[in-house]
């Protein structure tokens, strides 16, 4: 048992610090695509078109079915052998690709459930009092469902910042891949695995803390 | 500044591979190969980048180093995402066939390296039979040791990086890579790992390019600037900083 290089340890928690941006940009842009099309998904999901639904619900199957690593493998190595434009696709774009997607799946669910939670009696309320479809999901609908939604939704943006160490795999050199590479370098594993691993702890203590405060602040509106 | 980082990812990822003007050339390297290309605090470095930076220099292109893993590269090149690979490549008769390569520029071989005190035990590649040895991925050393007459007796494990590692902690019984950066590996780690024997296969690393006529220009450029280095000693001293000994010539 050798003792621990601290002084290796400190020098690179500002060198992984530099590339948080990179990571939490990756999370930010897939968790923006994923809301939008989740949030297509789950509107299709409750108005049931036909054929269109069929669709669908083979796509929710497929990218909750699969792992993510196979998702990210087929986008970044496997179709660009079929569509040779595709090879034009780096990494990063790749990985947002895979990550949006991948989450998409999971979030439709979660807001197609949270919209159906909302009691059918405001629905009802909504129409007697003379509101239009579009009024009654901004005003009374949505605001609702949206509670119920957002703590797991910010889970799966947890989950969506961890998962982009993945993108290593991809030849992005992300907070995991340039550990790796000092890893290689130094021969300090454990000091450079731990190091890495404490910066992604604080990184998602740090959201969870926002996630009470914004829970908090949700809450008041029904504070009885 | 959510918005902003958002709209930075978003165009940052919409930008695609653009075409490379020719006063550039785009050299692929692992950047996890100690001695000859790793990254220390952020910095990338190594035999392999001393040499690509004189190329540089001597013929005007302006060197772009592309890291990825290893056994990504020659996809890489193939591909035309990157112009020619800087990472030990050894010149063997399938590359050569598929690969434009300049003349060599490091003169090596291969070594079987194991856990500190096992060296008595294993002396050399015929030590290997019933054991379990690491190699990268897609290298050379990979396809050394499937071409030993006895290979259906070792089992051949295969990784990406870190085969130094498992080494040391006993999962492997050896790993099979070069020898000078063998010896640098156990000299300047703290991993207790030792040479097994002597050296064995001779191994010439060069840099390929892919093989149409823009890219052997491109090659005779690179290696006309090779030639000049070589004699002018830029080569030998830069082999002399990394390994303590010229690797870079046959004597």
């Amino acid at each position: 048992m050798q003792p621990l290089d601290l002084d290796y340890m400190l020098g690179l928690v500002p060198v992984l610090l530099g590339y948080v941006p990179l990571t939490l940009a990756m999370a930010l842009a897939s968790m923006a695509l994923a809301l939008v099309l989740a949030s297509l998904l789950a509107v299709e999901r409750i108005l049931r078109i036909p054929v269109l639904d069929q669709a669908v619900m083979l796509f929710i199957s497929f990218f909750r079915g699969t792992p993510l690593l196979v998702q990210l493998f087929l986008f970044y190595y496997g179709l660009p052998q079929l569509v040779s434009f595709l090879a034009q696709i780096n990494g990063v774009t790749a990985a947002i690709m895979g990550l949006t997607l991948h989450f998409s799946a999971y979030m439709a669910e979660s807001i197609r459930a949270a919209i159906l939670g909302v009691d059918r009696s405001q629905w009802e309320a909504s129409m007697a009092v003379g509101m239009t479809r579009g009024q009654m999901l901004r005003r009374i609908v949505l605001p609702q469902a949206s509670r119920v939604a957002a703590p797991t939704l910010v889970n799966y943006f947890i989950d969506m910042i961890k998962s982009t160490s993945l993108a290593f795999t991809l030849g992005v050199t992300e907070m995991m891949g340039a550990t790796q590479k000092e890893a290689a370098g130094s021969f300090l594993y454990f000091e450079s695995f731990i190091v890495v691993a404490i910066l992604y702890w604080g990184i998602v203590e740090v959201l969870s803390y926002g996630q009470r405060l914004l829970e908090g602040r949700m809450e008041q509106a029904y504070a009885r | 500044m959510l918005k902003a980082l958002v709209i930075a990812a978003v165009t940052t990822a919409s930008l695609v591979t653009m075409a490379q003007a020719q006063d550039t050339l785009r050299v692929g390297m692992s950047g996890g190969y100690f001695p000859f290309t790793f990254v220390k605090q952020d910095k990338l470095q190594g035999f392999e980048v001393d040499v690509m930076d004189a190329v540089g220099r001597e013929t005007g292109l302006n060197v772009e180093y592309v890291t990825m893993s290893f056994s990504g590269l020659i996809g890489a090149l193939s591909s035309g995402r990157i112009d020619t690979v800087a990472n030990q490549i050894t010149i063997t008769p399938e590359r050569e066939a598929a690969f434009a390569f300049t003349q060599p520029y490091v003169y090596d071989g291969a070594q079987v390296v194991v856990k500190k005190g096992n060296e008595s035990e294993i002396k050399g590649p015929e030590d290997l039979k019933g054991r379990t040895v690491a190699v990268n991925l897609g290298s050379n050393f990979e396809q050394l040791l499937s071409d030993l007459p006895y290979a259906g007796e070792i089992t051949i494990k295969t990784y990406e990086s870190n085969i130094e590692q498992d080494t040391a902690l006993g999962r492997v019984d050896a790993f099979v890579m070069d020898r000078v950066s063998s010896a640098q590996v156990i000299e300047k780690s703290p991993l207790p790992l030792a040479l097994a024997g002597k050296p064995f296969a001779e191994i010439h690393n060069a840099l390929p390019f892919r093989d149409d006529e823009a890219s052997r220009a491109l090659r005779d450029k690179v290696d006309a600037a090779l030639t000049t280095l070589k004699s002018d000693g830029t080569l030998a001293d830069i082999s002399q900083t990394w390994f303590g000994s010229d690797i870079t010539s046959t004597e």
